[in-house]
């Protein structure tokens, strides 16, 4: 089984390359607004260091949100890109759950990405990263009352103020991927961003 | 000589599209999702929405223009795309997309300029000659650009303010039409006469534009007849509004035509599709024994074939690009 994983949902490339079970190559790597040009020439690296091309793969991952919007597109659209070239499946998982299954805790896991005027994409996961509250664009306030009787850790890159215990996220590629692996997958023509949140254009119209 | 084919991709704005075209110069076929029923709702293009649009559609308008061709991307010479300007985000999505394509399949990439794009529509109706003006007029452009050989361009002058298809949707707006209004404005002139009295923008020596004043000058007219109490005739002012914008427009492309010595003009972008300025440009260009150039109506609005026909262009001089092409909301004609 070759997998290729795409998370470029923040201002980082987490990106890499697996190969019967192990990770042969990755990269994660802050771009911020160079994302766009270096995107594609690293994941080209990977696949050199990897020794292996784009035909060879069974299966593409990506994270399909939520997170900065442009940073989404970026990352779907190479995957949807390859993976259609190919005749492949792609399967769109969660960043929120790609940082759930990256932590070792043993108590319940809430990944939060900050979304700015008091609000995070946020979510909860037990100890085997099953979703008890669903991915959400929600008041910090609100998510940390909600699991407020829970023992809880916050998987967080963002500096966000919270009273309890923290750590930051270091995306496990292998363990991510080995995760989804009996995912078949679906049409790389269906796979779409996930954003948890409308434009504004569209709030202020009410549609 | 062998056949070029290039697989175009255009994603600037609110439409998602790709082409193939042979040579330069034949439209194999076009797939284009547009956006316009989206964006309506909003009185103008949302960009946020626009690049939603563009990733849910890019590898769509992909497949069905090259089932449209009957062909596959193994035969295709190489990749031509819209690096900008434009709408940053929407741009994003396509230059991806191409990238990884010709990544995928090892085939040459060409970047290339939008109003190089527009103005190359034109060789999808025949061959350009030069030394030609090209006037650009669209939502984002209103330019005079000589040109002495391909992908020579030369900008004579440019609007200092609104562009003239900004213009026409902002009036046409003012006046109680649904966006896209221009297309709406232009049609309803034709009922009209133009009796209202409006300045002639900028008539001086250079081949600058200005319609900002025009803009107030119409928006004014309106609230002040409303004042009065009393009805505006839309269709009228429509039609005062056409002539002295396109007077404009048509008096500084004469000049500048006169003053080079140059007898092709060709015109390019989505005004070009306004039938008042068609009528004018070729009464003109008939009286100075003018030869004029407007694309059809469908290479006149954004559109992929007109990338790959400037790309084919570009590909025969050598311009490539790699991997690292990044998208630019602003860059100068190249």
């Amino acid at each position: 089984m070759r997998v290729l994983y795409i998370d470029t949902s923040s201002d980082y490339l987490y990106s890499g390359i697996v190969v019967d079970d192990k990770l042969v190559s990755s990269i994660k790597k802050k771009y911020e607004k160079d994302l766009s040009k270096e995107a594609l020439p690293k994941i080209i690296e990977l696949f050199d260091e990897a020794n292996i091309t784009p035909k060879d793969l069974d299966k593409i991952i990506v994270v399909n949100g939520p997170g900065s919007f442009t940073g989404i597109r970026i990352g779907i659209t190479i995957a949807k890109t390859i993976a259609w070239a190919l005749n492949i499946n792609i399967t769109p998982i969660s960043g929120l759950t790609a940082m759930a299954i990256s932590s070792n805790t043993n108590t319940y896991k809430m990944p939060l990405i900050d979304a700015r005027r008091g609000y995070v994409y946020g979510a909860i996961y037990d100890k085997d990263n099953n979703k008890v509250i669903e991915d959400s664009h929600i008041e910090l306030k609100e998510l940390l009352d909600k699991s407020k009787d829970l023992d809880i850790e916050v998987i967080t890159n963002n500096d966000l103020e919270i009273n309890i215990k923290k750590e930051s996220y270091d995306p496990d590629i292998l363990k991510i991927v080995k995760h989804f692996e009996t995912s078949d997958g679906i049409n790389p023509h269906l796979v779409n961003p996930i954003y948890l949140k409308k434009t504004e254009a569209e709030e202020k119209a009410g549609l | 000589m062998k056949d070029v084919y290039i697989l175009g991709i255009e994603s600037s704005c609110d439409e998602t599209s790709c082409s193939i075209v042979k040579n330069g110069t034949v439209e194999l076929a076009t797939s284009t999702s547009s956006q316009i029923d989206i964006h309506e709702n909003f009185g103008g293009v949302v960009p946020e929405i626009a690049s939603r649009e563009h990733v849910k559609n890019i590898t769509l308008v992909i497949e069905d223009c090259l089932k449209k061709a009957n062909m596959k991307i193994e035969d295709v010479t190489a990749i031509a795309i819209t690096y900008g300007p434009g709408l940053i985000g929407s741009l994003l999505v396509g230059m991806q997309a191409a990238k990884t394509l010709s990544y995928i399949y090892n085939k040459p990439l060409v970047p290339v300029h939008h109003i190089a794009g527009h103005i190359y529509a034109n060789s999808l109706v025949e061959e350009l000659k030069f030394p030609l003006i090209a006037l650009v007029v669209s939502g984002g452009h209103t330019e005079l650009i000589k040109m002495t050989d391909h992908f020579n361009f030369e900008k004579l002058g440019g609007t200092l303010d609104d562009a003239i298809g900004e213009c026409y949707d902002k009036v046409a707006r003012v006046m109680g039409l649904p966006y896209p209004g221009g297309p709406k404005l232009d049609k309803l002139s034709k009922e009209g006469k133009p009796t209202y009295k409006l300045p002639i923008p900028l008539n001086d020596d250079s081949y600058d534009f200005s319609f900002s004043g025009l803009k107030s000058a119409v928006i004014n007219l309106n609230h002040n007849e409303e004042q009065k109490g009393k009805e505006i005739n839309k269709a009228d002012l429509a039609a005062s509004f056409q002539k002295v914008a396109v007077t404009s427009i048509v008096s500084k492309t004469k000049k500048a035509l006169k003053d080079y010595n140059i007898n092709n003009l060709i015109v390019a972008g989505g005004v070009a599709a306004n039938s008042i300025l068609r009528e004018a440009l070729t009464d003109m260009c008939n009286e100075n024994n003018i030869h004029l150039s407007i694309p059809p109506l469908k290479y006149c609005t954004d559109n992929a074939a007109m990338i790959a026909s400037a790309g084919y262009y570009a590909y025969k001089l050598g311009r490539r690009a790699d991997y690292h092409l990044n998208s630019l909301s602003t860059t100068a004609l190249n």
